[in-house]
């Protein structure tokens, strides 16, 4: 059994450790409390040299400490505190930091509020057990043979076909029926490519219809988002080693992931307001008598100061975006305005609940928006922004890649 | 008398007001409220989501759960206390006074009651410990002319 | 682990669990105490601890055991309320991996029984006022005379 040391301040008072362990179990893992003794908590305390006013934090550092120097056993480490803490904000991404530098453990960070429940953690406790036990698979840093990925999600389905470690067809449309949808986004990946199903080495699925598809195509490789994302997206970029934040703007929702050497350490994800999806940019682009490929570099050539916006939503936003088309702006100023709007709904709903880190590689459909790309970096003041090739595909290109460490489907 | 205490869990504090016949109200009896509860199965304590809720009785929604959570069960005992005793600078309470935060409010919050308190600091030697003891027994003493 | 399998151990409200601690001067030790406790032949469950004993039972047995156990050794002798009772899967170390948070506030607590006992068997009539603070016009006599007398002065003439 995995066992997955928890390290937390305020869980049992907030009624949530009930979740975090119902979440942990449900993946096979079990929540272990790191050992410490009163006299290793002043050492260890003193050595951290964080100075904690709260003594449910100072033993969090402990206990970071006591999995550090090998003294608590552990597989993987959960560290969480109270949402809005920021003596525990602070202290959890320090510990992570030092976790990560000190151990090979994955680590998932996360911060709760009364309302958390176990069916939000679920991700999250995946990812740490397959972490642990798909370690070797997860080191895999080239893509080799030939792999078909394919990402299942809500709204598309991506499939990308891979041969010596290159992207070699791509299939795009939207989901449907979750198993149809991913047949038809096979074919279109093996067009022109001259292979068919029986030639691959192995498969790899990941996404919302995972599991679905996974069974009934026999794929060696169902794996939750999280891993498979951060692996694509850093696999993509050439920034396999250090850490980077992966934010994928979707249509429906967003998803941010904070990423150490490749495997995530953290995650947000939010799809409550449209005005922060490509949703808004869509339709932006609709009002502009423009194709949403075209929206890109029109909002690049504008100036978002000029196209007054008083509203993030999509139907005040919008309609404050006619205003001023008809008060004289341009429609570069315009659609320069509508990226910077998503852009900052992205940051006070999301991003400000986690630590972002250098680069941010951007990825989805929207990152192929130059001006939604350029609103995100400014809004984060200048931050290095990455848009790799096959930023789209992320997901069927981490399942691609991962799949290939699997050993050859017909050798077996 | 019933007696706050601050720490809320400490041995010292607790046992010298049994010993000179007030009553302690310890923190350990409303955890033992709590997990004596059958219908609730949340362990440790069964806190449930609803106890940081009641806990905003004390701290605004803006508040970490884990402070209304707590105050959510130390708020009760502020309330019944007839007297306190805080002692500052504890070194380590874990568990419901593991947060600085939650402690400072309910360090406020017993001062507010304008009961007899007695502030001291948690002593670092054998003297002072030896001075504590005398003064908290002679505040006890007090209380209990002051009761008749 | 639920309550409900748990329920022959916290069948009713009444139920106390009391821990009783032996200071560093305990004129007794540890296996005694459990044995008084023993012979008091009330009803109730007795736990031998690190720290000195368990017991748990009806509230008003419990009551009686401490002041019992407290003559045993009347300064040497400290006892606190425990929430959960003995062995609870939801708290205990065998189960859980680490001690619960409570037992570290003890550990401390406990480094100070033996002054404490020492406070109680020598009682000292104190005055529980905090002295007032220095005035500031004290403190600049104070500050000015030790100036005088010290090199500092020199400087503070020249400055």
């Amino acid at each position: 059994m995995v066992k997955i040391a928890q390290i937390s301040c305020g869980t049992e008072y907030s009624g949530v450790q009930k979740e975090i362990e119902k979440a942990a179990s449900t993946f096979g893992a079990e929540i272990v409390i790191p050992v410490t003794d009163i006299d290793y908590i002043d050492e260890a305390y003193e050595k951290f040299g964080f100075n904690c006013a709260s003594s449910g934090i100072r033993l969090m550092v402990a206990r970071a400490m006591s999995i550090v120097e090998g003294k608590s056993d552990a597989d993987a480490v959960f560290i969480a505190t109270c949402f809005r803490c920021a003596e525990g904000a602070l202290v959890r991404n320090e510990i992570r930091r030092f976790i990560q530098q000190k151990t090979r453990l994955p680590v998932v960070t996360y911060s709760f509020t009364e309302r958390t429940k176990a069916d939000e953690l679920f991700i999250r406790m995946e990812a740490l057990s397959t972490i642990v036990a798909r370690k070797n698979i997860l080191a895999r840093e080239k893509q080799e043979g030939l792999t078909l990925g394919v990402d299942s999600g809500s709204t598309t389905t991506k499939v990308v076909l891979m041969e010596k470690n290159k992207v070699i067809g791509t299939g795009w449309l939207p989901t449907t029926d979750v198993n149809q949808s991913a047949l038809n986004g096979i074919d279109q990946a093996m067009e022109g490519t001259g292979y068919k199903m029986d030639d691959i080495d192995g498969m790899g699925v990941t996404g919302y219809g995972r599991l679905n598809i996974g069974k009934k195509m026999e794929a060696e490789l169902i794996q939750e988002e999280l891993s498979v994302n951060s692996k694509g997206a850093v696999y993509l970029a050439g920034h396999q080693q250090g850490e980077a934040t992966v934010l994928d703007i979707g249509g429906m929702d967003n998803k941010v992931i904070t990423v150490n050497d490749g495997i995530p350490d953290n995650f947000t994800m939010g799809g409550i307001c449209a005005g922060a999806s490509g949703r808004f940019l869509e339709i932006t682009a609709r009002r502009l008598g423009a194709d949403i490929t075209e929206l890109g570099p029109m909002a690049i050539k504008g100036d978002y100061r000029k196209a007054v916006l008083n509203s993030y939503c999509i139907v005040f936003g919008i309609q404050d975006l006619v205003t001023s088309l008809a008060a004289g702006s341009t429609k570069e100023d315009v659609a320069a305005a509508a990226c910077h709007s998503v852009a900052e709904q992205v940051y006070e709903q999301q991003l400000q609940e986690i630590d972002v880190r250098e680069p941010l590689i951007q990825v989805g459909g929207t990152s192929l928006i130059e001006g939604l790309v350029k609103a995100v970096s400014e809004t984060l003041g200048g931050i290095n922004v990455v848009v790799p090739e096959y930023s789209q595909y992320i997901g069927a290109v981490g399942s691609a890649l991962l799949v290939s460490g699997m050993g050859k489907r017909n050798d077996k | 008398m019933k007696v706050a205490i601050f720490p809320p869990n400490s041995l010292i504090l607790a046992d010298l007001i049994e010993r000179a016949g007030h009553k302690a109200l310890v923190l350990q009896n409303e955890i033992r409220k709590k997990i004596k509860d059958p219908e609730i199965d949340s362990p440790p304590f069964n806190l449930t989501e609803d106890d940081p809720i009641k806990g905003l009785k004390y701290a605004a929604i803006e508040v970490p759960s884990g402070v209304r959570g707590r105050m959510s069960i130390f708020g009760p005992i502020i309330e019944e206390a007839e007297a306190a005793i805080i002692m500052d600078e504890a070194p380590f309470g874990f568990g419901c006074i593991g947060c600085a935060r939650t402690n400072e409010l309910c360090v406020f919050y017993l001062r507010k009651r304008g009961i007899p308190t007695l502030e001291i600091k948690y002593p670092k030697t054998k003297d002072e410990t030896i001075e504590l003891v005398n003064k908290i027994n002679t505040f006890l003493d007090q209380l209990e002319e002051k009761n008749g | 682990m639920s309550p409900k399998e748990n329920h022959e151990v916290c069948h009713d409200d009444n139920t106390r669990t009391r821990m009783i601690i032996l200071g560093p001067g305990a004129h007794i030790s540890q296996n005694e105490l459990v044995q008084k406790l023993h012979m008091m032949e009330l009803p109730l469950t007795i736990k031998s601890t690190c720290y000195g004993a368990m017991v748990y039972g009806d509230q008003e047995f419990v009551n009686q055991a401490v002041k019992k156990a407290r003559k045993l050794d009347p300064y040497n002798i400290f006892t606190k309320d425990r929430g959960f009772p003995p062995g609870d899967p939801r708290r205990c170390r065998g189960h859980r991996g680490a001690a619960r948070e409570g037992f570290h506030q003890l550990e401390k607590e406990f480094r100070l029984l033996g002054h404490v006992a020492e406070a109680l068997e020598k009682p000292r009539k104190v005055t529980i006022e905090e002295p007032e603070k220095v005035s500031v016009d004290d403190f600049r006599e104070i500050v000015k005379k030790s100036l005088k007398s010290s090199k500092l002065s020199k400087i503070k003439d020249e400055g």
